[in-house]
């Protein structure tokens, strides 16, 4: 039986355990050549079909930030006073909006970081339920 | 599109902050004033857009309007997030300008403290990103790029509190010249956002009301006429690195765009613009705001600060009243106040926070979503 599962579906696959990196679920559109995150209905470009991809694990750190709050809406960061967020480049060129991993003074815009999934809660059975965060390559899955 | 024949010919506003009196009271208030200003009575408003996001409750748009008379006329209820009441301004201006009514009154009013958004009641993948913190990254990101300092942040938000102590209907008036060593000091609220640097989240309202050239004329007395020469809404275009998730507001480009079709409505360019207002929710807003209106180039906004360019008294003066920063940003009143103030420079009667000889104002605002609207004012 599964101890952790998505928060939502349809943003990020779960991986089992040796089955490489979690990816972002985006979508890419044949006419216009770009990739999208997350899923479109519809090209915002062309207005065409698009087709769903799953995007890189890793990219590079557009911005960043440290929001004095240990909370983003109701997902709670941790016992830190705080919580990094960032957007991030990915090879795509998709940039993501997204959660960091580490703590103030860990960030530099321009370095690599790499997609990882934490726990925000947990069900009425006691299984983790997870999302997505970005978090300095090095430091990546350490958290 | 044409504006030629539409005119603001009434302002009315209450103090933007804490109050103690539901919001309706407050829409009342400001809705009576801007009759009072313009000289005529509720049933010479031929449609009333009320713009409010939440802070008032379901149907407060129509109840409220119960107050002012029953008099058949047709309301609307318009919510486009921050830019709500410069949407219902606009609204109100394209009845005048289609010339489906002869006067039409934009009236908004909020509580910018009571109001709810996606993610703020479940844990969710697409969480709600804190204004605080995602223009924070547009400031990082400043930095890295042009090497704009934590000063440069502190001296417009210093400059935009040095504005409000001479407006008293602002939410936050300070009793001394507020310093850029003050507004760093202040409590961090996201890197480099300090709690000074960040609008005044209150309540409040504001309405203005626009009219025809016959009726604008007719009531006008001796004060001067006040036209709308430009109104432009856009909504976001795609561009490199666009985010669609958890994005407050879409692309800088969208100021730059609107404002173009909004110069070429009125004719006119940045170089005419004697006052401007725009969403100053953060320092680095308004930095960026200087350079996608045109006022100066990219990147040279720094030194437009450092030259105190925008401040009152400077060559081109930014949120004359306090703007967001400090007169403050309830939500849905919150563009109809740019309006107020803009009208009353262009009058002449912005005590204490007068530009001198104004003409020309425009106000900007943005909307999360996104959309960006912006309106140039000018008197005849």
């Amino acid at each position: 039986m599964a101890t952790s599962r998505a928060l939502e579906q349809g943003y990020f696959t779960v991986p089992a355990d040796g089955d490489g990196p979690p990816r972002l679920l985006g979508s890419y559109s044949p006419t216009a050549d770009l990739h999208f995150f997350p899923r479109r209905r519809r090209c915002p470009v062309s207005q065409e079909a698009v087709v769903d991809v799953e995007l890189s694990p890793e990219g590079v750190l557009y911005s960043w930030t440290f929001v004095v709050s240990p909370w983003m809406g109701k997902n709670r960061m941790g016992d830190l006073e705080g919580h990094g967020v960032g957007q991030v480049d990915l090879p795509e060129g998709v940039r993501v909006q997204t959660v960091l991993g580490g703590d103030m003074g860990d960030w530099e815009i321009g370095m690599p970081v790499a997609l990882e999934l934490y726990p925000v809660m947990q069900d009425e059975e006691g299984t983790d339920l997870l999302t997505f965060r970005f978090a300095p390559l090095a430091a990546a899955g350490a958290a | 599109m044409m504006l030629d024949d539409v005119y603001v010919i009434g302002v009315g506003m209450t103090p933007f902050g804490q109050h103690e009196v539901p919001v309706g009271d407050l829409a009342f208030e400001a809705g009576v004033a801007a009759l009072a200003d313009a000289g005529i009575r509720f049933d010479d408003v031929g449609v009333l857009y009320n713009g409010y996001i939440g802070g008032g409750g379901l149907l407060a748009g129509i109840t409220v309007a119960k107050d002012f008379g029953l008099t058949g006329l047709p309301i609307v209820h318009v919510e486009n997030a921050s830019a709500t009441g410069s949407s219902a301004f606009r609204e109100a201006v394209l009845q005048v300008a289609g010339g489906h009514a002869e006067v039409a009154m934009a009236l908004g009013f909020d509580d910018m403290n009571r109001m709810g958004g996606p993610g703020l009641f479940k844990p969710g993948v697409e969480t709600v990103m804190l204004p605080a913190a995602f223009f924070a990254m547009w400031a990082t990101r400043r930095m890295h790029d042009y090497g704009t300092t934590v000063e440069t942040f502190a001296q417009i938000a210093a400059k935009n509190w040095n504005h409000a102590r001479h407006n008293p209907l602002a939410q936050r008036r300070a009793d001394h010249e507020v310093t850029v060593e003050e507004v760093l000091a202040s409590r961090m609220i996201a890197y480099p956002h300090t709690s000074k640097m960040a609008c005044a989240a209150g309540a409040g309202a504001a309405c203005a009301i626009v009219a025809s050239r016959s009726v604008a004329e007719r009531v006008a007395a001796s004060r001067p006429l006040v036209r709308v020469a430009a109104s432009a809404q856009e909504t976001e275009r795609y561009t490199d690195g666009h985010v669609f998730m958890g994005a407050v507001v879409g692309p800088g480009e969208l100021t730059r765009t609107t404002s173009r079709a909004a110069y070429e409505q009125a004719g006119l360019g940045p170089a005419d613009l004697d006052l401007v207002h725009v969403h100053d929710a953060f320092p680095i807003e308004e930095l960026m705001y200087y350079e996608l209106l045109g006022v100066c180039g990219d990147g040279e906004g720094d030194k437009l600060v450092a030259e105190g360019a925008t401040a009152l008294g400077g060559r081109i003066p930014f949120s004359t009243d306090g703007g967001l920063t400090a007169r403050g940003h309830p939500g849905g009143p919150t563009g109809l106040a740019q309006i107020f103030d803009v009208t009353r420079q262009l009058r002449g009667e912005a005590d204490g926070c007068q530009v001198e000889g104004a003409r020309t104002g425009l106000a900007h605002m943005m909307g999360a979503g996104s959309v960006c609207v912006i309106h140039v004012l000018q008197r005849e």
